[in-house]
């Protein structure tokens, strides 16, 4: 059984890194999910590198033996699989003042822990698992909450963003989104 | 003939109160209909248990024993491939004391086991083992009478729809004329269709109608504010958008039996800006031609119908979106959408067709994701009491309403930006409600197209 679950790359426990690179990679963590509170959703398209794969497959729920069938693949459906092109089209409408799920704007927090860190194939790249809450917060009274594990590839970049996000693929920890849309980013 | 009460709501409508709810003659009606609890009791007994309901795509069961779980109104059935081919749909509830047999999305299984006692149920749905059926039972038990309630199914070009109904007509009849709409988006090639694997569900706090209603009805909203950052979302930076606006050209049709659509023709600019070049170049140019010889330039040339085949399944085809709308509660609905595509598009197309759904019509869509911010607005203001004594406009369009429109079957017709629509799916819901048998049904001609 466990087998099925760990064949992945991030299965296997990661080789400690030093205290330095575990800190500046935190830091890139917690100043994206600054940047999602704040609604400078530029600045955190910023931290997405040409190159992104955005994916968020869907999650369903299946009988233990065939739990490898739990997520949709790539030719599958999903809650996002975009592109650069793609989500920049979605960042100019989140921006605008006729999107009108997110004009009057969310109120988003995201926290993140549970950082993982796996040195990638190539210098300067690495592989990361981050848990993340989103508490999402709208008009009067309503009020989401999404749980979910990101898997990123990360890029070490030579300007002062420090990284980019190359590939992120998001699991969420819902099969029926208990929510009206997504119109924010994890 | 009144209506038995449901609740123990303190209003109980009669046949004649619930007619009055919607006025076709002045195009007004009373939002009472997404709030009220006894009507939303009657909407599942009369609506939900005696028509047909989509409960999958047949590519979504490809071998034996493959299943999935779906509801017919908030009933759960599982729909199950069975050893002869055909499927099977049936209530997903053990016969014994009413627990779930079935509590996964879909799998493969030669038997569902009910947890709790263990009866287990072949993929027919027979009741095949009792566990101590001789101590417990003395071996009296007749098993054959205890298998879940089976519904009746049927499928129409790989969708399937199940009925509790005996007496209701058949699913050819049922749908009438909208197959003529839906073959423009489950025929255009030879093979027809199948699923993106995955069914995305979500939660709206908003009556279902809503959402079956717009996509039947309403192409007003696509025209003018609610999705105009969908719009630019898809296009370059600093596209002036009055090049990319939905067209004006187009019908706002009601097709009869409670099915309804609305189409642009001849726009596929508004096209590139859901599907994205690639697909535009595949529905335009690639397989344009073979399109026009199955089912004529008329219907292959709509660039985009959107559409609902009563109650409560609805498709956009081009990016042939299909999605459910399932009730829960008059505030509730569950959205359950998945994406078809030509079964012999090239895989980069299927991918690509996939990728700019998730885009554009899935909970984070550029375009879906307002119109789950309209219809739950609207909910919540009509826990208002005063709200709920305001009657709602649906006389658009009565200006340009014929019968007739050449080249498309339906009962009535009008441009675009209409209501003709709206006013016949919530007159036919009353109808529905307050009639017991299926005599009022359009009996329809057999279709020319597409043969």
């Amino acid at each position: 059984m466990l087998d099925i679950i760990t064949k992945n790359d991030f299965s296997v426990k990661p080789a400690p890194v030093s205290v330095e690179l575990q800190q500046e990679i935190e830091q890139f963590y917690f100043w994206e999910a600054k940047l999602m509170g704040d609604r400078n959703w530029e600045s955190w398209f910023t931290l997405m590198s040409k190159e992104i794969e955005y994916w968020a497959p869907i999650r369903t729920t299946r009988i233990m033996r065939e739990t490898e069938k739990e997520y949709t693949d790539k030719n599958g459906f999903a809650h996002f699989f975009d592109d650069w092109n793609m989500l920049e089209g979605r960042i100019r409408k989140i921006m605008s003042d006729v999107g009108w799920s997110e004009n009057p704007a969310s109120r988003l927090r995201h926290i993140v822990s549970n950082v993982l860190i796996w040195k990638g194939a190539e210098e300067g790249e690495y592989d990361v698992s981050t848990s993340v809450i989103t508490y999402r917060n709208r008009q009067e009274r309503q009020a989401d909450i999404f749980s979910a594990e990101r898997q990123d590839k990360i890029r070490r970049v030579d300007d002062e963003r420090g990284f980019e996000v190359v590939k992120r693929k998001i699991l969420l920890d819902q099969s029926t989104v208990l929510s009206n849309n997504i119109s924010f980013f994890f | 003939m009144t209506n038995a009460p449901h609740t123990a709501s303190s209003k109980t409508y009669t046949d004649e109160d619930i007619k009055n709810l919607v006025d076709t003659k002045t195009g007004k009606y009373s939002p009472e209909i997404y709030t009220s609890e006894e009507l939303y009791q009657l909407e599942l007994e009369k609506i939900f248990a005696r028509t047909w309901i989509c409960v999958g795509h047949e590519s979504q069961l490809p071998n034996y024993g493959d299943f999935q779980s779906a509801y017919i109104g908030e009933d759960p059935v599982v729909v199950v491939r069975q050893k002869d081919n055909s499927i099977r749909v049936f209530l997903n509830q053990c016969r014994h004391r009413g627990m779930r047999i079935c509590r996964v999305d879909a799998g493969n299984a030669r038997a569902f086991t009910c947890p709790y006692h263990g009866w287990a149920y072949d993929s027919a749905g027979n009741l095949v083992s009792v566990p101590m059926e001789t101590e417990a039972f003395n071996d009296a038990l007749k098993k054959d009478e205890w298998g879940p309630k089976q519904a009746r199914v049927e499928t129409y070009k790989g969708l399937i729809f199940a009925n509790w109904d005996e007496s209701a007509p058949d699913l050819d009849t049922y749908l009438g004329d909208a197959k003529f709409y839906m073959d423009t988006m489950l025929d255009r090639v030879e093979g027809g269709t199948e699923v993106i694997e995955g069914i995305q569900k979500w939660v709206i706090p908003a009556n279902w109608k809503f959402a079956a209603e717009q996509f039947g009805s309403d192409a007003y909203h696509a025209g003018t504010t609610s999705h105009i950052s969908g719009i630019m979302a898809g296009v370059p930076a600093g596209t002036d958008l009055s090049q990319v606006q939905p067209p004006t050209d187009g019908l706002n049709v009601y097709i009869g039996n409670g099915h309804a659509c609305g189409l642009f023709l001849r726009n596929p600019m508004f096209y590139q800006v859901i599907v994205g070049p690639a697909v535009t170049e595949y529905l335009t140019q690639t397989s344009y031609p073979e399109a026009v010889e199955r089912i004529g330039k008329e219907r292959a040339d709509i660039n985009l119908c959107h559409m609902n085949v009563f109650p409560n399944l609805s498709f956009l085809t081009g990016i042939n979106t299909v999605r459910m709308w399932q009730p829960r509660g008059p505030h509730e609905m569950e959205i359950w959408s998945f994406t078809l595509v030509d079964k012999k598009a090239p895989d980069a197309i299927k991918q690509e067709w996939s990728r700019n759904n998730v885009r554009t019509f899935s909970a984070g869509g550029v375009f879906e994701q307002d119109d789950g911010e309209n219809w739950n607005d609207i909910q919540h203001v009509l826990r208002g009491h005063v709200a709920k004594q305001q009657k709602f406009n649906i006389e658009m369009s009565d200006h340009t309403v014929r019968d007739a429109e050449p080249g498309y079957p339906g009962k009535s017709f009008a441009d675009t930006y209409g209501e003709e629509a709206a006013r016949n799916i919530y007159a036919h819901w009353a109808r529905m409600l307050t009639t017991s048998d299926f005599s009022f049904l359009d009996s329809v001609p057999t279709l020319k197209a597409a043969e």
